[in-house]
């Protein structure tokens, strides 16, 4: 039967995502890190990983467990690796954490700590890679937004590579001219493969589907949607290919990656019109908020790009990157996360709950563990806040920026607790939702869902 | 008679379905127009093929065994054969008039 199943493990990677954004968040608004610190200071790099990793790519995967199997209409292989894929990415991200503390003397560790880290961090994307790969290698020939996963993928192993190689120059394993070069020039095309290749690309090819789904749009395979492909693939591959460069500090290095973001910039240009059509060509006029939400986040990624062209024309790329990151994080990555959520967090908690008695008794909808208008005005809360947190980046206010990002922490909270109460089925009638047991937040069912 | 009969049940059939809802849209499968055709043979078996709105979609399992379940439940059916089709595939040009105005306007 062509189909897919619940996956188990997905709330929990989606609850150890949000604690990730929580804390990294609490920690700026409490002064840790940019813009107090250096771009390149060791408590920098802690808040950096806790949201790129924590965050996320916890969320990235949780998502991808449950909706690779639908991208492809087939079951998830390699079942067993969720559960060992997060306690290896957890304890890989604390030891990695651990030895960027131990860097600014924070804390005492090793200096084996970030290598190590990044070895737990190889194995546990590692089985990542393997679980969604074998996956998708079974469903071959695969639709166009499961291309973009595979692309993803492989910007992900690309990322984990130079993460790990660097861990090992700063910790002295590894030596040699070429090393500590690709340390001093290769950051950019760490930070490129994981947030444009891996996140980005991977988001907007599930964002295809998922847009289509939810708002009932036609799923028609569009020659534009090729172009996004062809062209962020070769952006991609433009900033891998730029590797060599950095490791022998070579010329070529400015190029390529100026090169690559033209490419990505029309990627993202045509994305952004299917993007629109998407809209335009949905059959379901009411849409719900899980959509309306994903909009601010479309409008971060627009806001992104016009940001970098501006950066890039007026020469202030390096001195302002962290403005620019902030806003493709939080707003793009983030907000598309958190409006996503709000619909996938309903949705896996009907299957578990709902879906073994349909037909037997009065079930309620997907739409019944949902609260939309009182959820709403705290997504347009988060969206602001984000966009005023990069405005004071940009304009050099520290004290602002960390009053803004408290609004983003109190709207992240607020939006965690609807999380909680739609898991918690607190929104569905009570005469519904009588005789239902209330499922664990974030643990797996005991027994299995088909 | 028995073809009068197998149409009767057939009816009946259709009816018993309109118990299980689509989850998404919160409408009776049969008046969202997902289920393609119902047909008794032999005054006891139904066979009844069907689509859902996604292809792919995780609640598609369960979709379809309510299905199964709801045609059992009608007295005289003693098998029940529920095929799962996307050709055609569904679209909201399916949904019956008088629950048109689900999607909004």
């Amino acid at each position: 039967m062509p189909g897919a199943s619940l996956s188990r493990w997905t709330l929990t990677y989606f609850a150890c995502a949000l604690v990730c954004l929580l804390v990294a968040e609490s920690l700026m608004v409490m002064g840790f890190g940019y813009p107090g610190a250096a771009i390149d200071a060791p408590e920098t790099l802690i808040l950096v990983h806790l949201v790129a990793i924590g965050w996320l790519s916890l969320l990235m995967c949780g998502a991808l467990f449950q909706f690779v199997p639908v991208l492809v209409a087939r079951p998830l292989l390699g079942e067993a690796l969720p559960p060992v894929a997060l306690a290896a990415i957890l304890l890989g991200l604390l030891a990695l954490l651990a030895g960027f503390a131990g860097l600014s003397d924070l804390i005492a560790v090793p200096p084996e700590m970030l290598p190590l880290g990044g070895l737990l961090l190889v194995a546990g994307f590692g089985a990542v890679m393997l679980s969604l790969g074998r996956t998708l290698w079974a469903a071959r020939p695969l639709a166009l937004p499961a291309r973009f996963v595979v692309v993803g993928l492989a910007a992900l192993l690309g990322t984990v590579l130079l993460g790990e190689t660097f861990a090992l120059v700063l910790s002295g394993r590894l030596g040699g001219d070429m090393a500590l070069s690709l340390l001093l020039n290769g950051v950019p095309l760490h930070a490129l493969l994981g947030l444009g290749g891996w996140m980005t690309f991977t988001a907007m090819g599930v964002s295809y589907r998922l847009l289509a789904m939810f708002m009932l749009a036609p799923e028609t395979e569009r020659y534009s949607t090729r172009l996004v492909l062809a062209a962020g693939t070769l952006a991609l591959v433009l900033v891998a290919a730029a590797t060599p460069f950095a490791m022998s500090a070579g010329a070529g290095l400015a190029g390529l990656l100026l090169a690559a973001a033209a490419t990505g910039l029309l990627a993202m240009g045509v994305y952004a019109s299917d993007v629109v059509a998407l809209y335009r060509q949905r059959k379901r006029r009411n849409i719900e908020l899980n959509a309306v939400a994903a909009i601010g986040a479309f409008a971060a990624l627009l806001a992104s790009a016009m940001l970098l062209v501006a950066l890039l024309a007026t020469g202030q790329l390096q001195t302002r990157i962290g403005a620019l990151t902030y806003v493709f994080a939080f707003g793009w990555l983030g907000g598309l996360g958190l409006a996503k959520l709000y619909k996938i967090i309903a949705f896996l908690t009907w299957l578990e709950c709902f879906a073994p008695v349909l037909g037997k008794r009065q079930t309620p909808r997907v739409q019944d563990l949902v609260d939309e208008p009182r959820a709403a005005p705290w997504f347009g809360a988060y969206y602001a806040a984000v966009g005023f947190a990069t405005l004071c980046l940009l304009v050099d206010l520290p004290t602002a920026f960390r009053l803004f990002v408290g609004m983003q922490l109190f709207a992240t909270l607020a939006i965690a607790r609807h999380f909680y109460r739609s898991r918690e089925l607190l929104n569905v009638p009570p005469e519904l939702r009588r005789g239902f047991a209330r499922p664990h937040p974030f643990l797996p069912p005991a027994r299995k869902v088909p | 008679m028995s073809r009068a009969e197998d149409e009767d049940l057939a009816g009946q059939v259709r009816e018993a379905l309109k118990l299980v809802i689509d989850p998404e849209l919160g409408q009776n499968v049969v008046d969202l127009g997902m289920i393609y055709n119902v047909s008794v043979t032999d005054r006891c078996v139904a066979t009844i093929s069907m689509t859902t709105t996604t292809r792919g979609c995780p609640a598609t399992g369960f979709i379809r065994q309510a299905v199964e379940d709801r045609a059992w439940s009608v007295e005289g059916i003693e098998f029940v054969d529920v095929q799962l089709t996307y050709d055609p595939p569904w679209s909201p040009a399916r949904i019956a008039p008088e629950i048109a105005g689900l999607l909004g306007r």
